[in-house]
């Protein structure tokens, strides 16, 4: 089917791109937030795009299970890595506008 | 297209083996990691589609969670390592270190 797999190469230029993000950014937090979005959307695309070809049903169910599961973990490691990030001493986590978390 | 799609990943996991190279702290060699297995399940997904065999499919529900727990447990990690020490050195230690004096 032609369709999914516009899909999944959709999900793999996302993923292409998340990529070029973390090599070509010059921060910390800015490669983090390059692959956290982008590799998240890119890796839903490619699950639920091959979830639509795949053989039997059950391992289509078992690739939407870990659509529904990258969905819910990617943000929460994210937050974590910048959460250690903004915390840690001694890497640069530079802000360029109002630093809103300053206080806290 | 899909062998346009290996290519592209191909591209991906270089990139994101250039970084894990070359990454100056430990939180960018982590979200390379990260991005290397995301790369992976990507591969894995694509050549069940081509090949239509199910069998590495359980893989990706157990690549994502198992990526989640160690992405977490490393900036945890990363966390308590720069944390302060508990007994600081002198007055003026908790005011000098700025916005990181909270913790």
């Amino acid at each position: 089917m032609i369709a999914s797999e516009i899909v999944i190469l959709v999900g793999a230029v996302l993923i292409v791109l998340a990529s070029l993000g973390v090599v070509r950014f010059n921060d910390t937090l800015a490669r983090t937030h390059a692959l956290i979005k982008a590799s998240s959307l890119g890796i839903v695309l490619v699950l639920v795009g091959g979830s639509f070809v795949v053989g039997k049903a059950g391992d289509s169910a078992m690739l939407l299970l870990a659509a529904v599961f990258q969905v819910l973990t990617v943000p929460v490691s994210g937050h974590l890595i910048g959460r250690a990030v903004y915390r840690s001493r001694d890497i640069s986590a530079r802000v360029d506008t109002i630093d809103e978390l300053a206080d806290h | 297209m899909i062998t346009a799609i290996f290519a592209l990943l191909v591209l991906a996991g270089v990139c994101f083996g250039y970084r894990l190279w070359i990454g100056p702290t430990v939180v960018d060699r982590v979200i390379a990691v990260d991005g290397l297995l995301v790369t992976g399940v990507a591969a894995l997904v694509v050549e069940a589609v081509r090949t239509g065999v199910g069998a590495f499919v359980p893989v990706a529900v157990v690549a994502s969670l198992v990526g989640f727990v160690s992405t977490s447990v490393v900036a945890r990690y990363v966390e308590a390592r720069d944390r302060q020490p508990l007994e600081p050195e002198g007055p003026g230690f908790a005011s000098g270190t700025g916005r990181r004096s909270q913790r």
